[in-house]
């Protein structure tokens, strides 16, 4: 490093020679304020607005009714509301069945893809479009599949020589539904980011593995997954934050239904905006809030020691 | 690494599970062009003569080029934007002196983690007051602040792994800082800033919360009208099976184009 002068010594040089300038504290500030000034007008700002109106009666079809009543909406969501704690539980079990099942067949498919042979970056590009498709596209091709009648699925069951399955349109069926469809999608995901953390295990390490005989379930378990264990970390929050919240694809393959068999916690929130509801709606979406920052505080947390780690391992490789 | 036996079973079984993961794809492309009276049978039809008429019906009677047309302009805008705020916004957090960059830019982040339905209601009832339900600009607004903070921690992400030495060459031979980033780092991260327009892109493309509750007609998106299809002809698989892939092809492109930069856009730039 030396020979490079440092940023200081960068910023008075230009300063003292071209007095006229900015100086760069100010000239950042600049760069940032249009920025933040809109995620403050859509983001911040919204969000405060929500978190008032969680503590107001607010009727959608009758404005004029709104008033304010302390902590009566979370006092109703939490003890008298029957479909609050059972949309708890299905979001809960949604977001253990789908994370946990997305890895395990994630890690498979990525032993499978971690391969030399000619073509597999086709494979790998191809594997990874479901992720990419919106879900609505997603939602209705699957819809498509799960007909009970004219539905391929059950065309394949029934010529496997099983018996019929209701899939999206019954109440014990529904959230299956709901979760193969979203774990097709976005089990490439995890695929994904989990090779290229297998891909970044030196070759040293491969080499002597092989040479000291240490292969299948131990060669997985001792060297395999502790190398790859932050890029582990990093896949299973993003996917956490994104099933906690999701909505779209519940929306449009089941809506919630049949009855509240496949309720999850967003499509609560539209079917309590749907009945005109706005400060149930508004608390409910408070409450989910909390539940997303346990799993967003941790996730930062794990990130940014990471990036601290690679950033002071950067100057050392250069 | 050598190629064993059991590696080149393992090959071939990723063949055939890639293609089986995919079938889906095919078969609502196949249906695509199926003629009508074949889509509902009990027994799947492979073999037909394909027809266009979905697709014709689907721009016809549905309208679809409406929907098409107003993604793609509220879309392109809103990325275009998003770009614009976004470089300056992280080259400053990356790079310069800025107290408090580093925690500025974890808010930013976890702001990606926020979930539409909980800021969609004063959304719904600003745009009720100020008259922008069912615009373009209105779309284009909530677009670019959906965007932001992605876009902003991706591109940090890339700037923060440009080599420092060219910059601060630059800033000795005199150059100002909108020169540094409009002549030097622009050039030099073109393929960062692409990946992250086109992932910005992908995202405002497929986004159906905040376009369900702030358009109906006028501003009405390719992915609210691909839904209302189901909505009010729920047997109309054919139609509705084209406009699925219409409004697919865009980000099938895009996939492509991205190859082995997607992973980082996925990762939020955490792995590369």
């Amino acid at each position: 490093m030396t020979g490079v002068p440092s940023r200081e010594n960068v910023g008075t040089a230009a300063v003292s020679s071209y007095p006229r300038r900015l100086p760069e504290r100010r000239v950042a500030l600049l760069l940032v304020t249009p920025t933040l000034v809109i995620l403050f007008i859509l983001s911040i700002y919204p969000l405060i607005w929500a978190g008032m109106m969680a503590f107001r009666v607010e009727n959608l079809f009758n404005p004029a009714a709104g008033k304010w009543i302390g902590f009566r909406n979370f006092d109703f969501l939490l003890t008298k509301d029957q479909t609050f704690w059972k949309t708890m539980w299905l979001t809960g079990l949604w977001c253990t069945a789908t994370v946990s099942i997305q890895l395990l067949l994630g890690y498979m498919l990525a032993v499978l893809l971690d391969s030399t042979m000619r073509g597999i970056g086709l494979l790998r590009t191809l594997i990874v479009i479901p992720v990419f498709i919106s879900p609505v596209a997603m939602g209705l091709t699957w819809r498509f599949m799960y007909e009970p009648i004219s539905g391929i699925i059950n065309y394949l069951i029934t010529s496997a020589g099983f018996a019929r399955y209701t899939w999206h349109t019954m109440p014990e069926s529904s959230l299956i539904s709901l979760m193969i469809t979203d774990i097709w999608q976005w089990t490439p995901f995890v695929t994904l980011i989990l090779l290229a953390g297998m891909q970044g295990i030196s070759t040293e390490v491969v080499e002597a593995a092989r040479l000291d005989r240490v292969r299948g379930w131990t060669y997985t378990r001792r060297i395999v997954l502790p190398l790859i264990w932050p890029v582990v970390t990093v896949v299973v929050l993003l996917r956490l934050v994104d099933a906690i919240r999701v909505f779209d694809l519940a929306w449009v393959i089941t809506r919630g239904g049949p009855g509240t068999s496949s309720l999850l916690a967003s499509v609560n929130m539209y079917s309590q905006f749907q009945a005109g509801r706005l400060g149930i709606m508004a608390a409910y979406g408070f409450l989910l809030l909390i539940a997303i920052n346990i799993v967003v505080v941790s996730f930062l947390r794990v990130l940014y020691r990471q990036e601290k780690e690679t950033r002071r391992a950067a100057p050392a490789a250069a | 690494m050598p190629r064993t036996p059991l590696r080149k079973a393992l090959d071939v079984l990723a063949v055939f599970v890639v293609a089986i993961y995919l079938a889906p794809l095919y078969w609502i492309t196949l249906t695509s062009i199926k003629p009508t009276k074949l889509i509902n049978q009990k027994v799947p039809v492979w073999s037909f003569e394909p027809t266009w008429e979905h697709y014709f019906e689907a721009f016809g009677r549905f309208k679809f080029g409406h929907g098409l047309l107003n993604s793609l302009i509220i879309v392109v805008t809103a990325t275009t934007i998003t770009m614009l705020l976004a470089v300056f916004c992280s080259y400053a957090l990356a790079r310069m002196k800025l107290r408090g960059a580093d925690t500025l830019s974890l808010v930013i982040l976890s702001l990606r983690f926020l979930p539409g339905m909980v800021i969609i209601l004063p959304y719904f009832m600003m745009f009720q007051r100020t008259g922008l339900m069912d615009t373009h600009i209105g779309m284009i607004i909530i677009y670019v602040g959906f965007g932001l903070p992605f876009a902003v921690w991706l591109l940090r992400s890339f700037f923060l792994d440009l080599p420092r030495e060219i910059e601060e060459a630059a800033r000795l031979d005199g150059l100002s800082w909108m020169a540094v980033i409009w002549r030097i780092i622009l050039p030099i991260s073109l393929p960062g800033i692409a990946v992250t327009a086109i992932f910005t892109f992908v995202f405002d493309w497929n986004e159906l919360l905040f376009a369900m509750y702030l358009t109906q007609s006028h501003a009405v998106t390719a992915q609210i009208q691909v839904f209302k299809m189901v909505d009010l002809y729920n047997v109309l698989w054919g139609t509705i099976s084209s406009a699925v892939i219409m409004q697919l092809i865009p980000v099938v492109i895009v996939v492509f184009l991205l190859q082995r930069h997607m992973i980082r856009g996925l990762a939020l730039g955490a792995v590369k």
